[in-house]
Order: C-alpha cells, then sequence, then structure tokens
C-alpha cells in the first residue's frame, strides 16, 4: 500500500513539476500568442543549473537543509535570461505562426549545445540530497517529505498566479492585453514592457520547474527536447491559454503517467497521447480552452 | 412565378434573443430584390439563413425547391447560389486571373484534376479573361490581388463570385467603402454582369436608399426581426410610415427619385 | 488570415500559381544544369560527398511532399517525421522480416501504408488550423515514436530493425559491395525517382487541384465560398505528403541500413521545417535546395565543431529572421536586381 501512495504522489510531484512548466507556456500563449517550443531547454538549464548551485552553495558550506531554497533562487535568477530571448523573439511578432515556432525551435538548437557546453554531455545529479528531508508518517503510510514539499510549493505557486492574474492590476492589464492587444496599447499600456514581464515569468516557471526536479532525476540533454512533449500534452488537454487548463492537464498527465508505470510500463507515454487524442475528438479547444477559428 | 429562393416563416432565436421572426420571403426570376434596414434588424442573419451558413430555429429556406438550411457554403455554390461579402475578402497573392480561375475551376467541377495543367488550359484562360472584361478587371489580369486599389479588390471579389455562373447571387453592401461616383458605375456593371452571366436574381443588402430605389424590382424592409414591409419601389417609397421607420431624414429626396 | 501571414510572405516570391514561358525557359535550363551535375557527381566527386547526396535525394523527395502541405496549403506540420519513420520502418520490415527484396513494391509498400496511417490523423487533424494543427501533428509523430520505442518485440526498440539491399528492377547487384552500390545503381536509380516525382508534384502544384490549395492557404473562407472543398482538399494535400515522405524515408533507410525510431522524433520533424524554409518554402525548387543545402551544412559543420547544433541553430534564427523566403528568395532578390540594372 505504501509503494502505492508512494507512486500516486510522485504522479502529483510529477503533475506538480509540469504544471509549473505549463503554467508558463499558457502565460507566454496568452499574452503574446506564441508556443514556446524552448520551453523543455529553460527546463532542462533550471535543472542543471540547480545542481550547479546547489553543489556550490554545499561547498560554501550551506547546511545540506537548505538546498530547497536554493534550488528555487537559482530558479528565479535564471529569469535574467528571459528579457534577452524575448528580445529575440520580438523580432518576429508580427509575423506567421509558423515563423514563431521555427525560431523557438532555433532556440531548441542552440541551447542543446549551450547545456553540452557547460555541462557535456553526461547526465548530472544531485547526490541524494532528497533523503534530507527524510520521510514523512501518515498513518500506515510513507511519503517522500520533498515531493510534499515540492506539491506544496506548486500549489502556492498557482494560487499565487491566479489571485495575481484575478486582483492585482498588472494581473488585469495582462489578462486585457491578452484579450485585446491593440486597445491595450491604445490605453496606454506599455505593451512592451509587459511582453517582457511575463516572458520572464514564464522563463522562471520552467527554470523553477527544472531546478525542484533534479534531487528526484538526473539532469541529461534529453530533457529539453523529452520535456516539450509532455508539456505539449498537459496544454493540449487543458487548452491552450488556459490556467486552469494547465492545473488539470498537468494532473491528468501526472498522474497517467504514475498509473502506467504501475500497471503497464509500456503504455507510459502512449497512454498520455492517447488521452490528448480523446479530448481532442470530444473538446476540440480542451478541457478549458476558447474554441479554436 | 415559381420562387427561385424563399424563406417560409423563417425564425432564429439565440437564447430569449430574437434575431428573426418569421421573416417570409420569396425572390423569383428576373427580380433584384433589396433588403434595408436599420443596423440589428436581422439582416445579416437572414442573409446567412438565404445562404446556407445558418439553420433557421423555425421554418424553411428553399433554393429551387430545396431545402438549404445550413448546407454550407461549399454545397451553396454547387447548387447555383454565390456571395459576395461586405467586407473585402481576396486571396492576396494570388492574381486577379487566379483568384477568377479558382471559382471557374470549382464552376467546372475540375477540381479534382490534379495533373491537368492551369496554365495550358485555353477554356479555363479565356472564361477568366470574360469574366474579368465584364468588371474592366482584364487589364489588371496579372496582379497580385493585394496590390490592387480597395474598388478592384471588391470588384474582384464579386467578379469571382459571378464566375460561378450563380442563377442568384446575394451581395452584400457592394457599393460601401466607395466614393458616390463610382456607385452608380458599380451597380451597372453588376446588372450587366448578371446578363452576361446568366443571374436569374439578384439580393442586395444596402444602406444607400437612393441605389435601392433606382435598380431593385422590389423592396423588403426588416425591422427587429419581423418584415415590415415587401414591396415595389414606386409603392414602398410612397408611404411616409415605412420610409420613415426604416430611412428617418432622406424622406423626402427618395421619394422624389422613386415617383 | 492575417495579412502578415505565411501569403504575404509566398506574395513577395510570387512564384505559385501560372507561370510564364520566358520564366520556364531559364528555370528549365537552371534544373538540366542541376540534373547534369548530379548525374556526373559520382564520377568526380569523392565517395564521401556522393554518399551524402542520397540522404540529399531522400529528403528532397520528403520536401517535395512536405511542401505541398506547407508551403502551397498552408499547413504547418510538427509531426511529418512520423511518415518518414513509416517509410524506414515498411523498407526494414519487408526486406528483414517479410524477405521482400523488390525496391518498386517497397516504395509501393511504404508509400500506401503511409497514406493509410495518414487518414486518420489528418482526418483529424485538418479540423484544425495553425498552432493547433501544428501542436495535434507533434502529438501523433511522438505516439509513433513511443510506440516504435514501446513495442520492441515487434519494433526492435531503440535499435530499430536492420534494411536489408532491395533489388532495383530485380536486379541485387550482389557483386557489388555496399558503397558501391549505393553510390552506383542506388544513386541513379534514386535520382530518376527524384526527377518523376518531382515532376509529378510539379503537375500537381499547377493544376486545378493546387489553385484550390493555393487558394486554401490564401483565405480559407473565401474558398469555400468560391465552391472549395477546404477540408477535403487539406486532407488530399494530407495524403499526398505523407506518402513522398515515406519514400523519402525508403531511401534513408536503405542508405544506413537501419529504421532507428529517432527518426520519428519531433525533433527530426522541426528538421524537415527547418529545410524547407531554409530553401524556400515560397518556391517550387526551394524545398529541394534547402534538403541539399541543409545535409552539406549540417556535414560541413559536423565535421567542424562538436557544437554544430547550435551553429545550425543560429542559421535557422537567421533564416527566420532575416531570410524568411530562404535560399530561393535571396536568389529571386538578386536576380529581379540584376534584372533591374540591365
Amino acid at each position: 500500500m505504501t509503494s502505492f501512495f508512494d507512486i500516486l504522489l510522485g504522479g502529483v510531484f510529477h503533475a506538480a513539476v509540469l504544471f509549473l512548466v505549463a503554467a508558463g507556456l499558457q502565460l507566454v500563449f496568452g499574452v503574446q500568442k506564441i508556443v514556446n517550443l524552448a520551453c523543455g531547454s529553460f527546463y532542462a538549464l533550471g535543472a542543471y543549473f540547480g545542481i550547479t548551485s546547489v553543489n556550490w552553495a554545499l561547498a560554501a558550506g550551506l547546511p545540506p537543509w537548505m538546498f530547497l531554497p536554493v534550488l528555487i533562487v537559482s530558479g528565479i535568477v535564471l529569469g535574467a535570461i528571459g528579457p534577452a530571448i524575448e528580445a529575440l523573439l520580438r523580432t518576429i511578432y508580427a509575423r506567421d505562426e509558423a515563423f514563431q515556432l521555427l525560431l523557438t525551435f532555433a532556440l531548441v538548437l542552440m541551447f542543446q549545445d549551450v547545456l553540452r557546453f557547460f555541462w557535456g554531455p553526461n547526465p548530472q545529479q544531485l547526490s541524494n540530497l532528497v533523503t534530507e528531508y527524510g520521510r514523512l508518517s501518515i498513518g500506515t503510510f510513507s511519503v517522500s517529505t520533498y515531493n510534499l514539499l515540492v506539491i506544496a510549493a506548486s500549489i502556492l505557486i498557482a494560487v499565487g498566479i491566479g489571485a495575481f492574474l484575478q486582483r492585482t492590476r498588472f494581473g488585469r492589464i495582462l489578462r486585457a492585453t491578452a484579450e485585446n492587444r491593440e486597445m491595450s496599447q491604445a490605453l496606454g499600456v506599455n505593451v512592451r514592457w509587459m511582453y517582457t514581464s511575463v516572458f520572464t515569468l514564464g522563463t522562471i516557471l520552467g527554470t523553477v520547474g527544472g531546478a525542484l526536479v533534479v534531487p528526484t532525476a538526473a539532469a541529461s540533454l534529453d530533457m529539453p527536447v523529452e520535456l516539450v512533449v509532455e508539456a505539449f500534452a498537459v496544454v493540449v488537454i487543458g487548452g491552450l491559454g488556459s490556467m486552469r487548463g494547465a492545473l488539470v492537464g498537468a494532473l491528468i498527465v501526472g498522474l497517467m503517467r504514475a498509473a502506467a508505470i504501475t500497471f503497464y510500463a509500456e503504455l507510459e507515454i502512449l497512454a498520455i497521447y492517447l488521452v490528448v487524442i480523446i479530448v481532442l475528438i470530444a473538446r476540440p479547444a480542451g478541457l478549458f480552452g476558447k474554441p479554436i477559428e | 412565378m415559381t420562387a427561385l429562393i424563399e424563406t417560409i416563416g423563417v425564425s432564429k432565436a439565440y437564447g430569449s434573443f430574437i434575431a428573426l421572426d418569421g421573416v417570409s420571403l420569396s425572390v423569383a426570376s428576373g427580380e433584384l430584390l433589396s433588403i434595408v434596414g436599420p443596423n440589428g434588424a436581422g439582416k445579416t442573419t437572414l442573409v446567412n439563413v438565404l445562404t446556407g451558413l445558418l439553420k433557421p430555429t423555425s421554418g424553411a429556406v428553399r433554393f429551387k425547391g430545396e431545402d438549404i438550411a445550413g448546407i454550407g457554403p461549399v454545397a451553396l455554390a454547387k447548387r447555383g447560389m454565390a456571395r459576395a461579402f461586405q467586407l473585402v475578402h481576396i486571396f492576396p497573392a494570388m492574381t486577379v486571373a487566379q483568384t477568377i480561375g479558382v471559382a471557374v475551376v470549382s464552376q467546372a467541377s475540375r477540381s479534382l484534376r490534379l495533373f491537368a495543367s492551369v496554365a495550358t488550359d485555353a477554356a479555363l484562360r479565356s472564361r477568366v479573361r470574360e469574366v474579368a472584361g465584364i468588371f474592366g478587371l482584364d487589364t489588371k489580369l496579372d496582379t497580385e490581388s493585394r496590390l490592387l486599389s480597395q474598388g478592384e479588390k471588391k470588384l474582384l471579389d464579386i467578379a469571382s463570385a459571378f464566375a460561378l455562373i450563380p442563377q442568384v447571387i446575394l451581395l452584400d453592401e457592394p457599393t460601401s467603402g466607395v466614393s458616390s461616383g463610382d456607385k452608380h458605375g458599380i451597380m451597372r456593371t453588376l446588372m450587366d454582369a448578371a446578363k452576361h452571366a446568366g443571374v436569374q436574381a439578384i439580393i442586395l443588402v444596402e444602406h444607400d436608399m437612393n441605389l435601392v430605389a433606382e435598380y431593385s424590382t422590389r423592396i423588403v424592409a426588416l425591422k427587429e426581426g419581423k418584415v415590415l414591409a415587401d414591396l415595389p419601389p414606386t409603392q414602398f417609397f410612397n408611404d411616409p410610415h415605412i420610409v420613415a421607420a426604416v430611412v428617418g431624414k432622406l424622406v423626402g429626396k427618395v421619394s422624389q427619385r422613386a415617383a | 488570415m492575417s495579412a502578415t501571414g505565411l501569403s504575404a510572405e509566398a506574395a513577395n516570391g510570387k512564384q505559385l500559381g501560372a507561370s510564364r514561358l520566358r520564366r520556364h525557359t531559364a528555370l528549365l535550363v537552371i534544373v538540366m544544369a542541376a540534373l547534369i551535375v548530379l548525374a556526373l557527381f559520382p564520377s568526380f566527386a569523392q565517395p564521401y560527398y556522393v554518399t551524402l547526396v542520397l540522404p540529399a535525394f531522400a529528403y528532397a523527395i520528403a520536401l517535395l511532399g512536405f511542401n505541398l502541405l506547407f508551403g502551397y496549403t498552408g499547413l504547418l506540420s510538427f509531426g511529418h517525421a512520423l511518415f518518414v519513420a513509416l517509410g524506414a520502418y515498411g523498407a526494414a520490415v519487408l526486406t528483414s522480416k517479410l524477405g521482400i527484396k523488390s525496391f518498386e513494391l517497397i516504395l509501393l509498400a511504404s508509400g500506401l501504408a503511409a497514406v493509410v496511417v495518414a487518414i486518420p490523423v489528418g482526418l483529424l487533424a485538418v479540423r484544425y488550423v495553425r498552432i493547433f494543427f501544428g501542436i495535434l501533428t507533434l502529438a501523433f509523430g511522438m505516439l509513433f515514436h513511443s510506440f516504435l520505442f514501446k513495442f520492441y518485440n515487434i519494433t526492435g526498440g531503440d535499435t530499430g530493425i536492420r534494411v536489408l539491399r532491395p533489388a532495383l528492377f530485380g536486379n541485387e547487384f550482389s557483386d557489388l559491395d555496399k558503397t558501391a552500390f549505393l553510390i552506383g545503381p542506388f544513386y541513379y536509380y534514386c535520382l530518376v525517382l527524384l526527377v518523376a516525382l518531382g515532376f509529378v508534384m510539379w503537375r500537381i502544384v499547377h493544376s486545378p487541384f493546387g489553385l484550390h490549395l493555393t487558394a486554401i492557404r490564401e483565405n480559407s473562407r473565401k474558398a469555400e465560398y468560391l465552391g472549395v472543398r477546404v477540408r477535403m482538399f487539406r486532407l488530399a494535400a494530407f495524403l499526398i505528403s505523407a506518402f513522398y515522405c515515406a519514400v523519402g524515408g525508403v531511401i534513408l533507410a536503405i542508405n544506413t541500413g537501419q529504421a532507428d525510431p529517432e527518426t520519428a522524433y519531433w525533433t527530426h520533424s522541426g528538421e524537415l521545417v527547418f529545410m524547407t524554409v531554409l530553401g524556400g518554402f515560397a518556391n517550387f525548387f526551394g524545398p529541394l535546395v534547402g534538403a541539399f543545402v541543409f545535409i552539406f551544412l549540417k556535414s560541413e559543420l559536423m565535421s567542424l565543431t562538436q557544437y554544430w547544433r547550435f551553429f545550425l541553430g543560429v542559421t535557422l534564427a537567421l533564416i527566420v529572421i532575416l531570410f524568411p523566403r530562404g535560399v530561393m528568395g535571396v536568389a529571386q532578390d538578386l536576380w529581379s536586381k540584376v534584372k533591374k540594372k540591365q
């Protein structure tokens, strides 16, 4: 029973991380109408940099149990690349979506070797720091505390994003700009600055997601291209542009993955894509997306 | 006279909002019917029902005796009805010749020919030239549509609809955005083209009451989803109540013309 | 469709649709010259470079099909590597598992298999346009990839399946070793195949069907009102493109001697788009040029640095930002500048 619960929690943990990346995707798509194929690259960057940061911090004498905050901070720090990349993407905002997609693909190719350059071709991992937080016993079940913490952090971030979008002035302006760019501009919104902020926020969500995953999984050069596949499954199921969709989609994908691993390993990613296709047949715009065309 | 296209008690409701309420009209061969009315009267909805885009909530819409409710643009074109829009629709990168060619190919049911050459198809080219000539676009056959003037784009839009050799053509404000000098020119071109292309009936949605008065054989006025009047121009413009309801200020000027 | 969409990019090229005889003659001369060079290539070039031309042939054929869907019909698929992989695995299964060696049969069977798979995929995918079409096709491509990977009993898993030498018109050329076969009879066969399939695609693109496809790309709503069967024709373009990609996949697999699942990965689909845009999607010959340029560029970069992906990425970024109409676009611009000076 413990192992079942562990797998379940593993699924939710995976969902939590996926949600962060998907939320970043949805934000950027919602406002700038760009689907960022490089979201996986940001994720991988966060993972690698997270490992480096923690190793550096530990070497500098930081107590091991502080690795979680270090991971989060390192993810946020990486947000510095956001503005630069957004500036690059800005050159083709007015162009056809095909080109925007292609430019993000160019980023994927470039990042692939950037990661290889800084961290080499071999997978890297944090040496067993997960055990620092031990396991929590809930009745007869025992679960990894780290997983719980990340899930909690993700929920907090989800709530935070929700509140931010609904309650703050910036959030309202953001939603308005997503609805109607020209009108926002006409009303004096500094759309340029908005785009930069949103993209940076989206980047940070991706890098933090990657950073949070490294205690449980190795960072490898396959990460960027593999994550895109799952992240896209999430946004397709949930509906492009919808935060709620990102949450529900991430849960579905995370739990399906956990179930597939338990019962029928071969079916793992196949199952996810079958769900994607079924959802698209039943509800073409995804569960929470706006109808297309 | 048998109706070419008709609506019988058509109603369209969107939830509690009633866009059309029991609209019955018919158009017979040789007629030019104008649909007029203030904005929000239901003209667009009626046009969408007439052109098979919308299924009425109740009532029937028939073309040549057959039900066409919601059949969609492609089937509609096949049956012999074409539509040109108020907002100009073009194929930006395609030339005038290619644009008209698309319609000619559809009309000749040749779209499935994967290996025939468009460039060497003499019949196709002469037909394209013919249609372009009617609309005065034959000097611009190789010009890309996006490079045409607004007026020429409008003519191209209508020309491509005519190239389908429809029996009925529905024109949604064909002279909107065109200077008043050109308006009559366009109307005359349309009438000429209609005769040439064997169009049997024209349905016009227009705001310009002068044009309506001069060219229509009958006028249908819509107000709040209901048919207010369905009369030939003379009777239409002689009734001050009707004119006032539809037009307002232009009463005096228009009735003078129609008399 | 936005005014700044693909049509605007294509419009700057002015090459789609009807052509004039004058342009035709100059074009014909260039094409003939290229064909002569390609035909003579094995006799004067080093074998290494000749072996590079084979994947270029393969991708040229695949991209001819891909661009029917992308450049002419306006649908960007990020999953067409699926069909390339189907071709590769078709060749593998037929030669290694079923003992069928006839190249002609392999081409036909793999092509048909691709079309059969493309029917349900296409039926679902053409309900969407633009970004949704791209994501959905990416999903299908990855579905196939995971299928290839996971069901290793049938598909050989991550090692894939061997592809044995086929017989060209019944002749296996057993007296030739692998390289001699590839740069000899197989090379010429593929060249002829490219010319033949290229000719077929040329006819398709310049036919009434092709005209309707372009109309769908330019303004699918208006196209409907002019009697164009939008969904059906999008599907048709999808099916034809699948066939061509499978043929390309067959050639690729025979060249490497192996069908492996990475052929179906989404980044490979991305490379297909890369090559097409590199050559120029708004021009019939763009994808062909793109295939050759990409293969040679990649090979040169790989020999120069281990960070060749980075430089490929930079190339793609430059193309997208500065030269969206690709090599053919640049060539056309230069040509019109030259003509203006005259």
